[in-house]
């Protein structure tokens, strides 16, 4: 139960806001980091919580793609397909994704690793191709560099090859 | 490459800046808040700022001191400010470089701006696939709140001004001002149609200015250094100050350059990005400002990056994003490409728009299958004007802009495919099927 | 609203006619009075504008696109063109995009033929499309028992969600998914579980919502229609009932039409099957000397009880003869009973339905006003600031009333202020508590306690008018004595509420400009209802609402016609009109009307009209529609009382428990057989029209009456349903007219000044008593029996539509009492008390207060046995509706226990 678990932090969410239902997408988005989903449960729960009904609560999740409705991998890859990627190499690398993992664009890995979306636009088309795998990205990718996020999180569950934040270009003695 | 000085990503350039409070106050930060809680009255802030000539960096480049200007003096009841992080527009990516490096500039010109207007509380809508902005921005908050420059009694003057950070889920759509609101409200991020304007029924029917994150992080430096200042730089009098471009596509050195609008396409993209990627090839096309832009040609390379020049040449600055494409691209499958983005985001709601997104994408799929008929380009047009100026938002004129502009610069693209429709018989496995 | 407001008008042109309307007015509305019909589909005048399906799009000079007529306020000097070629061009691209993905099923759908999509397509799309593309295909998913989507046909026009929301405040319907794709569904794969008000199915512009009961079984043009008036209860909803060769195929509203504008409940629209049921009584019967019935003409029926009627009325004189109807008759029927009880039989021992509640609100209102009726109608109600509801759980005993309510608070702002049992706590079936700005939690049997509360803080505030203490000043004093012998500790061990809870009620009811006070069920139907109505009265006197244009107060009427069986007579306490039977002019004026005299003798109520037939003085009863053996609980020993009388007729749609008991059956017409009028809670006499023929040989019970007159040697004859109308339009001023009163009745200001003078002092002592002891063991619950939204009286569990929502009772209890108890929900229980026990199932429902257990009335007759029975003195109101219990869980369903 969200509720239970995050009292205070709920508490703080709708403090925020003069409406209830504005505290909608980020109790939505606390249900899918619990549980990598948004449950029908958690619909349930938080239309109590904000006096909603079920049906609310859920035309809302169902309008936002971020969302899952329904249980997915533990890693989720979300590659950009939209033209900044496409210009440079996204089509490939999603087929070689799609070959390494044994699996097609919307499907999860027999283990329940790792699901495969092919997304638009994720912000990222100066360091393109990119992807992003649950809160992280991972940019200006090569078969090889994503080779190696894939054993990263297979055996540490994270990978450095993350970003961090973002500057692109970076300016000469930056660092 | 040619240097301009930059001011929203000059902190952020200095060697060891973290973008902390510390380093920020350092470089002279939160001094245009102190300065105005001194004694510059919330209309002179607004006059500042609409002297200074800043127009929206989000994409409709309204004049931002204007905008200020409508929001009602003797509300009773609340008003807000929210600010537009949703960046979400293919192309663009400046957005997240000003949260994730810099985010005390952002807050302060959020302070300000709440200040201008009257507003006691301040929404930043994130994309929500921003996670590590949206935590950088909280932590800052929270450092901001402990130094009393956000919250109750700002900085002991009364003032209050509450900052959050509010992360979407997940629909471009929630980019557009009207449609931010409704998801900010917990709702499906529809626009709602207009009038009336958010500046009087915004945020709960309450007052509300939406402003972009570039927007709002120049305000500070207009106040410091003047709305003389700000309008000498770039192309004055109705493209003043720095633009951040998000160059992107076939260049040498993508990424977000900020330089005086008025520059030319040629300058930003072979002086700053250092040309195309591959010398042997030449450019093809541009997209001048994100995905909703018409596409333009090398023929425009000499055009100048400013609002009047780049819509006296048939497209729009819009968000920044410029993307360059070389030789051998396919203009038909770019068109197409970008349909794919505007059919999965198209909110639904008007009828042009939800049900033109899919036909046009359909054809456009079926034209690059080698399934294309001779009446298909006339009827492409045909529908695309049926939904330009029929819709509720800009996003109707936006899906129709790369198919109305490659076909008016690359028909001859078009046509080959359909001709060789004619003559080959693409496998059965070959043909797309469609999936709504 | 204000007057300088509706002076002011604009002036605007629509396709060269000119017309002044009020500003604010849309244009698509403007264009609309000017007679020029823009084509929409979004649009609704019920509803916000949305401007979504682009179809009623126009130009306006000086703006240089096209825009939405449904939108766009109307502005000084607009000039509107909405026939150039560019519009024209507009609609027909945006039908081709409809189109581009709308099936043509027209063949197959239920709205071909009247579907919005058909007839603008018609008139404006060139025959051939252009679009080749793959339509959008949405694989079929079951919705629910009631209600069918067909989401291919689907125009995402959102008028149902819309709907469902804005004017039903369920939030039922969920838009899901976004773009093309969208497709209105409940919560994810779930089945509907809503009002089922079917409002839905009635606003989709095309058949993409469709209603199960008739689903495939006509054409609409072949439909015969009839305008009549629903009877399931006192709201008096206008419905279109449409039939196909005699047979019921479905029941319609429309907007603009009836008391409901167009709007229904589920008993409205899906219960219309239980006229048509199986078991409707084709024959007259006669019951043998083994019990069994046989079947008999109309002849011999009527013919044996003349002469049995004739023989008793002989033997032992007229007073031997009760009767008993219901008010779901019409007030032809009910005036006719009355004048067949007092002319041909000859007695005053009359009763009907309205016993069982309604004459409490109607006997407080004559005492303190003067009036029998409302002086307040529901367009009041919407245009009231400030509402106070007391015990109506408005949104299942009278919806359309509670839409009113809706109305006020969600469009116009209103305040509301609830003092109710239920807990605001949203679901999909509507809690109007969770629109109140103030709402006071109250369990049912204190409903009194809290008026006495609100009353009590007005006066503590000093709120009450300050003209009043001149004018009557021994009642404010008499009143604040009265109410400060009740401590607040008493209110609050009792509430659970304090003091505090009451302040801001009191000072948002008594500076309000336009309040209502609305008085239901749990007002009415249990013990000193005729009190708090006065006390509630009383409120709107010291507050200074009183007699002020659009204030008053109105009770909740739960049966059809509850209200015109009082007017017509058909109560035992007062002729038609109602006159007191002891009014000589009335008496005068009737016996005048009737060429005969009126029986001198007092009238008798229900209960004592049973005592009596228990004692042996009653020796016959003529009971039409009524079912008291089945309603009242055991102690009222009904059985015995019909098992006792010489002679029982009974008059019926059904054989009913009562029924079955009666020496002759006769087959009576349903409403939708029979022509006549009702008049509803609000006073709004309105016809109901026969839709189709008799069922068998049941007649009208009027034509019954009648005949029956004619057999007994004293004719009143009538040729049609409208005769007998004209003559209660002779003996009641007031029916004159058919439809809303054009203005209400007014208070009698002499009854007003005498009550306050005098009247008041019989009983203000005992009023605002509060002697009740809060006796209920921690482990019992207060069971109270309720009306449900899905049904009403018995009639409807015949209606099959009614049945597939809910078919059974079940017993509702809080989730924190199940905890407590071990009650999980679909568990067996025990219910028992002193009186008895009964068994049925548990349902958990958030928002029945603790404490408290909630069962539908219709159904599971042995749980009446739990309940005490207790008649009012003054009234002879028989309550029934509340006990305690204990509930236990029942231990031979555990599986695996220990
Ligand atoms: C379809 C659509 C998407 C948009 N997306 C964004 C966006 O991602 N970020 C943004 O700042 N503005 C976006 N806009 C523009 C906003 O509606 C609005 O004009 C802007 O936030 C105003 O801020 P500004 O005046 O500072 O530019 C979008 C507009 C449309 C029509
Ligand atoms: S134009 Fe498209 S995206 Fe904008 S409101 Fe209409 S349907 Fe939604
Ligand atoms: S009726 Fe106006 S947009 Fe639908």
């Amino acid at each position: 139960m969200l509720l239970e678990k995050h009292q205070e932090l709920i508490t703080e969410l709708l403090s925020r806001y003069p409406v209830k239902r504005s505290a909608l997408l980020p109790l939505l988005n606390l249900a899918q980091r619990e549980e990598g989903y948004v449950s029908e449960a958690a619909m349930k729960e938080i239309a109590k919580i904000l006096d909603l009904t079920p049906p609310q609560v859920y035309e809302t999740a169902t309008f936002y793609t971020m969302l899952n409705l329904k249980p997915i991998g533990k890693f989720h890859i979300q590659i950009c397909k939209s033209i900044m990627c496409g210009l440079v190499g996204s089509d490939d690398l999603i087929q070689w994704l799609q070959n390494r993992l044994g699996i097609r664009v919307g499907q999860t890995t027999g283990d329940r690793l790792f699901t495969l979306s092919a997304v638009e636009c994720l912000g990222s088309c100066g360091t393109a191709p990119m992807m992003q795998i649950n809160d992280d990205y991972y940019e200006q990718l090569t078969a090889e560099k994503v080779g190696r996020v894939l054993e990263d999180l297979r055996r540490e569950g994270t990978s450095p090859l993350k970003s961090g934040p973002f500057m692109f270009p970076q300016p000469a003695g930056s660092r | 490459m040619p240097q301009y000085e930059k001011i929203l990503l000059k902190n952020m350039e200095q060697p060891g800046y973290s973008g902390s409070l510390q380093d920020y106050e350092r470089t002279g930060g939160y001094q245009a808040l102190r300065k105005v809680l001194k004694g510059i009255s919330p209309a002179d802030v607004t006059d500042i700022v609409k002297n200074s000539g800043l127009r929206g960096r989000g994409g409709a480049g309204f004049p931002t001191g204007v905008k200020w200007s409508f929001v009602p003096k003797d509300h009773p009841g609340p008003k807000y400010l929210c600010c537009n992080a949703d960046e979400s527009e293919p192309g663009t990516f400046k957005d997240r470089q000003l949260m994730e490096r810099d985010p005390h500039q952002l807050l302060e010109g959020m302070v300000l701006t709440c200040y201008a207007i009257g507003a006691q509380t301040g929404y930043i809508y994130i994309r929500g696939e921003f996670r590590l902005g949206a935590t950088i921005l909280e932590r800052a908050i929270e450092e901001a709140k402990q130094a009393g420059y956000i919250g109750q009694n700002v900085l002991g003057s009364g003032l209050t001004a509450n900052i959050y950070v509010h992360a979407g889920a997940g629909a471009y759509i929630c980019g557009e001002e009207t449609a931010l609101l409704e998801s900010l409200e917990g709702k499906r991020g529809m626009p709602r149609f207009k009038p009336p304007f958010p500046a009087t029924h915004g945020l709960y029917q309450q007052p509300t200015v939406v402003n972009n994150v570039e927007t709002l992080a120049n305000i500070p430096h207009i106040v410091t250094r003047g709305a003389e200042w700000f309008a000498s730089i770039g192309a004055p009098p109705r493209s003043t100050g720095t633009r951040i471009f998000c160059l992107s596509g076939h260049v040498k050195w993508p990424g977000n350059y900020e330089v005086p609008m008025g520059i030319t396409f040629r300058e930003l993209i072979f002086e700053n990005g250092g040309g195309m990627r591959s010398d042997s090839k030449k450019l093809k096309g541009i997209i001048p400002g994100g995905a909703s832009a018409a596409f333009f040609t090398e023929e425009h390379l000499d055009v100048k990056l400013d609002f009047e020049s780049v819509a006296q040449a048939g497209s729009m600055l819009g968000s920044g994003g410029v993307t360059v494409m070389e030789e051998g691209t396919s203009m038909v499958w770019a068109a197409m490409r970008l349909m794919e983005f505007f059919y999965h985001e198209s909110c639904g709601k008007c009828t042009p728009c939800r049900e033109g997104s899919s036909w046009l994408l359909q054809t456009l799929q079926r034209i690059w299958a080698r399934r294309g008929r001779a009446e298909d380009l006339d009827m492409l047009l045909d529908l695309c004007k049926n939904i330009e100026g029929r819709t509720i938002c800009a996003f109707g004129d936006a899906e129709v802009a790369p198919v109305v502009s490659t076909l008016r610069y690359w028909r001859n693209e078009y046509e080959e495919l359909i001709r060789e429709a004619e003559v080959t018989r693409p496998a059965k496995g070959e043909i797309p099927v469609f999936t709504h | 609203m204000a007057n300088q407001e509706s002076d002011k008008f604009v002036t605007i042109t629509v396709d060269g006619i000119t017309a002044r309307v009020p500003p604010g007015t849309l244009v698509i509305e403007a264009a609309r009075q000017i007679g020029v019909m823009i084509p929409h589909f979004c649009y609704h005048p019920k509803l916000a504008p949305d401007a979504n399906c682009r179809m009623c799009l126009v130009e306006i000079e000086k703006i240089p696109k096209l825009q939405t007529s449904c939108s766009t306020p109307v502005a000084e000097g607009m000039v509107v063109k909405s026939s150039v070629p560019n519009v024209e061009e507009a609609r027909k691209s945006v039908l081709e995009f409809i189109l581009a993905n709308h099936p043509l099923d027209c063949p197959v759908c239920d709205q071909g033929g009247r579907c919005d999509l058909q007839d603008f397509s018609h008139e404006y799309t060139p025959t051939t499309g252009r679009f080749k593309e793959l339509k959008r295909i949405f694989p079929k998913e079951y919705f629910s028992p009631l209600i069918e989507t067909q989401m291919n046909r689907c125009i995402q026009c959102l008028r149902c969600v819309r709907y469902c929301d804005q004017v039903m405040d369920v939030q039922a319907l969920a838009p899901s998914g976004r773009g093309t794709m969208t497709e209105i569904k409940h919560f994810s794969i779930h089945e509907l579980d809503c009002e089922f008000c079917g409002g839905c199915v009635q606003i989709c512009p095309v058949g993409a919502i469709t209603s199960r009961l008739s689903m495939y079984d006509f054409r609409p043009w072949m439909l015969k229609r009839a305008d009549t008036i629903c009877t399931y209860c006192g709201d008096g909803c206008q419905i279109t009932i449409q039939t196909k060769d005699n047979e019921l195929i479905e029941v319609n509203s429309t907007h603009g039409a009836g008391r409901n504008n167009g709007d229904l409940c589920p008993r409205g629209y899906f219960g219309y099957h239980a006229s048509v049921h199986a078991d409707r009584l084709n024959h007259p019967l006669i019951r043998q000397q083994d019990g069994t019935y046989a079947e008999v003409t109309w002849e011999d029926a009527l013919e044996l009880i003349a002469e049995r009627f004739s023989q008793i009325k002989l033997a032992h004189g007229a007073d031997a003869f009760g009767g008993l109807i219901t008010s779901r008759c019409t007030n032809e029927e009910l005036y006719l009973f009355q004048k067949f009880m007092r002319v041909v039989l000859g007695t005053n021992r009359i009763d009907s339905s309205a016993r069982y509640g309604h004459i409490n609100g109607i006997q407080a209102l004559r005492r303190v006003q003067g009036t029998h009726r409302w002086t307040v109608t529901y367009e009041d109600i919407v245009a009231a600031d400030t509402l106070l509801l007391v015990g109506t759980n408005i949104t299942e005993t009278n919806p359309i009333t509670g839409l009113k309510v809706k109305e006020a608070v969600k469009k116009q702002g209103a305040a509301l202020i609830t003092i109710e049992s239920l807990l605001p706590i949203r679901g999909t079936i509507s809690n109007i508590t969770t629109l109140a700005s103030h709402h006071v939690p109250v369990h049912p049997d204190y409903f009194g306690l809290a008026v006495l509360g609100l009353i009590k803080s007005v006066l503590e505030q000093g709120l009450a008018t300050a003209s009043l203490s001149e004018r009557a000043p021994t009642f404010v004093q008499s009143i604040r004595s009265a109410v400060g012998k009740v401590p607040w500790e008493t209110v609050e061990r009792h509430l659970g509420l304090g003091r505090d809870t009451f302040v801001e009620a009191a000072r948002t009811f008594s500076q309000a400009k336009r309040v209502i006070i609305l008085a239901g069920q749990g007002v009415l139907r249990a013990p000193q209802g005729s009190d708090v109505v006065t006390n509630l009265l009383d409120l709107l006197i010291l507050t200074g609402h009183h007699g002020r244009p659009g204030c008053g107060l109105g009770t909740l009427a739960e049966e059809n016609n509850d209200q015109g069986a009082v007017e017509m007579g058909a109560v035992a306490e007062y002729l038609p009109g109602p006159s007191e039977l002891g009014d000589q002019t009335a008496r005068k004026n009737l016996s005048k009307i009737w060429g005969d005299e009126i029986p001198q003798s007092p009238g008798a109520t229900l209960m004592d009209m049973l005592e009596e037939a228990r004692t042996g003085r009653l020796k016959a009863m003529f009971i039409v529609g009524e079912n008291p053996v089945a309603t009242l609980p055991p102690q009222a020993k009904v059985e015995e009382s019909l098992d006792g009388l010489e002679f029982l007729v009974c008059q019926e749609l059904f054989l009913t428990e009562t029924a079955k008991r009666a020496h002759v059956v006769l087959p009576a017409c349903s409403y939708a057989e029979k022509d006549g009028t009702f008049t509803n809670t609000e006073g709004c006499v309105q016809s109901v029209r026969r839709a189709m023929e008799p069922i068998g040989e049941s007649r009208p019970d009027w034509e019954v009456f009648s005949a029956l007159s004619l057999l007994m040697g004293n004719p009143i004859e009538y040729g049609e349903a409208k005769e007998i109308f004209k003559e209660i339009r002779s003996a009641i001023s007031g029916y004159g007219l058919l439809g809303p009163s054009a203005t209400p009745p007014r208070i009698k200001d002499e009854v007003v000044d005498r009550y306050l003078q005098e009247g008041f002092k019989t009983d203000v002592e005992v009023r605002y008593a509060f002697e009740q002891e809060n006796t209920q063991p921690d482990e019992m619950l207060t069971l109270a029996s309720v009306q449900s939204l899905f049904h009403s009286g018995k009639f409807s569990t015949r209606a099959k539509g009614l049945l597939q929502i809910q078919a059974s009772g079940f017993l509702n209890v809080n989730p924190v009492d199940a905890t407590r108890l071990g009650l999980a929900d679909g568990d067996p229980v025990r219910l028992s008390n002193t009186r008895g026990e009964a068994t049925t199932k548990v349902k958990l429902l958030d928002r029945v207060p603790v404490g408290v257990a909630f069962f539908p009335e219709h159904f599971d007759q042995n749980i009446r046995g739990l309940f005490s029975l207790e008649t009012d003195p003054q009234t002879r109101v028989p309550y029934f509706k509340l006990t305690r219990v204990r509930v236990d869980r029942m231990q031979e369903e555990i599986p695996g226990k220990g």
